[in-house]
């Protein structure tokens, strides 16, 4: 594929029905509840609770950058969760047992991260079988792996930086967690819209095929990408330890996986590759933290929450469906 | 001139503002907070309910987060915050990763108890009010040896391994074994049997490979209780003998026909009580927490208060509720001498 016919093919995507852009409408949506919880809910602008929501929306944000990476080239990182949980482990094991600087740690963690990502895509490459079930079960071998190193012991004498950082509140409001999430994303904009890489990784998920007969290197960028999604999943783990200012074997896991699907699903990222939405993903984590805090604060929340959640990811992949059709449909390239 | 009627309304109005302050004595709202569903906790709601009309609290709710995840639990304590809820009574859903929580909570001038489940130290909990879980394991274990005349082999059913009481009953149950000089064996310590599904299968695999070596079992966990109560049952077998956790139906009817031979009360009723009534004083400002306080010490804090314990068995059967609430009872009443410093 030409960098031409991927920038022509970019250029439609990042568009919705009738030319709007695609997240506009997201957008409407996600001020829609702010709008009604506000009237609705008096504690829900609370500097308090923006504190909060914005501290969990920036977890949620990385976690869905994760799993978009991998779903860029048309695969899907089941293991985001387990992968985190081992970076939390590795960063307070390297803070706390070896004593390691703060900085090293991170670094440590995040390596460890880039790596387990890395085996993923390499299997993944290598055996041609989906990444569904390559990260079904390297989800469950990181897990238990985790658990029998650390015998599911907590470490929490991790140096007071860590927690102060996860309590920091920037002009009395705002996470500094929230500022490293929109920096992850900036960067991640930058590197999908405009290096090679990820172009390539963009052509590979939209046909492996077709990017490989143009000299792509596809199985090479799908290891890469799993080892970015690895990587991100660390960086989201970082940002736990940091917010809980602990090391705890019982974060992550598969309590990622839904929150890692909605955000870039619903903010427009397909499930079948060969696009992202950066911003998008941004977005539709805004809306499920959105509606999570929205929903408490009514205390309507409690029991409605999983079922709420669960129908707006199922809604999410429905109009993802329905704009794949209207494409193939109007001619417009698909992957 | 007042009329004798103006003086009649008068004096109603004055009655009703009169009632009103004296029906609700503090404008504090409580929250107290499972880590998850679970039917332990299912006391604190009458508990809450009690609290709320015996100290004139302006509302106590009970509140369950919807799975045992922490991040659920937090989310439901931070949005109950936006809601200006003034105080909080929590099971941690984790040990170490709610003490972030709290100290968050403790920043805002909100008081937090650690409530029928530690907070690891150092936190920043006002307390923790529970069962003391080894002496509850370690007891239940010396009735256990007693009910098997003081011999014979033992299995300790236990819960999450995660989950460091786990460790506490452990270590209790070895070392009430260990106290019969050779006598009783520790055959098997079965753990994470604190779901239905896994404490089913697990309880029931165990039953048909070793029902004929085993001599007693000890059930530290709700779940398993109910589950080996009723596979004991179903066995028919009342040669094992039994000794389970709480206070389930299933577990009382199996002790009243002989399956089961007792079971380690707790006190959750209390727990939810007491709480809410001592989070109302510190939250009013008026009440501060003794340092000097005779706080029990225990692996995960040094401000520990044991809620209560007892052993239920045929001759308690229909009167250990009465027992709980007198312990409740002294519990409360010389909870400020004991444990505040009050204006």
């Amino acid at each position: 594929m030409t960098d031409e016919a991927m920038s022509e093919m970019s250029a439609r995507r990042r568009f919705g029905l009738g030319g709007v852009p695609a997240q506009f409408g997201l957008a409407i949506i996600i001020a829609a509840f702010w709008a009604v919880f506000a009237w609705r809910a008096p504690g829900f602008l609370s500097p308090f609770n923006l504190f909060s929501v914005g501290r969990a929306l920036a977890v949620d944000i990385v976690i869905g950058f994760a799993q978009m990476a991998a779903l860029a080239t048309g695969g899907m990182n089941l293991s985001v969760g387990s992968i985190g949980v081992c970076a939390v482990m590795t960063g307070g094991y390297l803070m706390q047992t070896l004593a390691l600087p703060v900085p090293v740690a991170i670094f440590g963690a995040l390596g460890l991260g880039a790596a387990l990502g890395w085996l993923n895509g390499f299997v993944i490459a290598r055996s041609g079988v989906s990444a569904f079930i390559i990260t079904l079960a390297s989800a469950n071998l990181y897990s238990g792996a985790m658990l029998i190193l650390t015998k599911a012991v907590p470490l929490n004498s991790l140096p007071m930086e860590v927690g102060a950082f996860g309590k920091m509140k920037i002009a009395g409001l705002v996470s500094p967690l929230l500022v490293i999430a929109l920096a992850v994303g900036l960067v991640l904009f930058v590197f999908y819209r405009h290096s090679v890489l990820g172009r390539q990784i963009l052509a590979a998920g939209a046909n492996a095929r077709a990017a490989k007969m143009s000299g792509v290197p596809v199985d090479r960028v799908i290891t890469i990408s799993h080892a970015l999604s690895g990587l991100l999943a660390a960086t989201a783990g970082m940002m736990v330890v940091a917010h809980l200012g602990a090391a705890m074997p019982a974060v992550g896991g598969e309590d990622w996986l839904l929150p890692s699907f909605l955000g870039p699903v619903l903010g427009g990222t397909p499930l079948s590759g060969g696009a992202v939405a950066v911003a998008g993903t941004m977005l539709g984590a805004l809306l499920v933290t959105t509606i999570r805090s929205g929903l408490l604060v009514l205390q309507i929340g409690n029991y409605w929450l999983q079922l709420y959640l669960g129908v707006i990811l199922l809604l999410a992949v429905l109009v993802d469906r329905y704009r794949a059709l209207y494409q193939e449909r109007r001619g417009i390239p698909m992957r | 001139m007042l009329s004798i009627r103006g003086l009649v309304r008068c004096s109603a109005l004055l009655g009703l503002v009169l009632f009103a302050g004296a029906a609700v004595a503090s404008d504090n709202k409580i929250a107290l907070i499972p880590g998850g569903p679970h039917p332990y906790f299912k006391p604190w709601e009458q508990a809450a309910a009690d609290a709320k009309k015996d100290f004139g609290i302006a509302a106590v709710d009970f509140k369950v987060p919807s799975d045992w995840k922490l991040n659920l639990q937090t989310e439901l304590i931070e949005s109950l915050v936006a809601q200006g809820y003034k105080g909080f009574g929590i099971f941690p859903g984790d040990a170490v990763g709610i003490n972030s929580t709290l100290s968050e909570l403790k920043g805002n001038g909100i008081p937090s108890i650690a409530l029928a489940g530690c907070a690891q130290d150092p936190t920043d909990a006002a307390f923790c009010l529970g069962t003391d879980v080894y002496r509850s394991a370690y007891l239940g274990t010396k009735e256990l040896i007693k009910a098997m005349g003081g011999k014979g082999n033992v299995v300790h059913l236990a819960g999450l391994l995660v989950d460091p009481n786990t460790t506490l009953r452990v270590k209790a149950v070895e070392t009430a074994v260990a106290e019969s000089n050779g006598a009783v064996k520790l055959l098997q310590t079965v753990a994470d049997t604190d779901s239905q599904e896994a404490a089913d299968q697990k309880i029931n695999a165990l039953l048909a490979a070793q029902k004929d070596e085993i001599g007693g079992m000890i059930a530290t966990g709700y779940i398993p209780s109910v589950v080996a109560s009723k596979s004991l049952r179903t066995l028919g077998d009342k040669r094992i003998k039994f000794i389970g956790i709480d206070d389930d139906p299933i577990v009382l009817d199996a002790i009243k026909d002989g399956f089961v031979s007792g079971t380690m009360a707790q006190n959750p009723y209390g727990q939810g009580y007491i709480a809410a009534y001592v989070l109302d004083l510190l939250a009013s400002g008026t009440c501060t927490v003794k340092a000097d306080a005779p706080w029990i010490k225990t692996p995960q804090t040094t401000r520990f208060i044991d809620s209560g314990t007892l052993v239920i068995n045929t001759a308690n059967l229909t009167s250990y509720k009465d027992d709980l609430k007198k312990v409740t009872g002294d519990i409360q009443s010389k909870f400020k001498t004991t444990y505040l410093t009050c204006k």
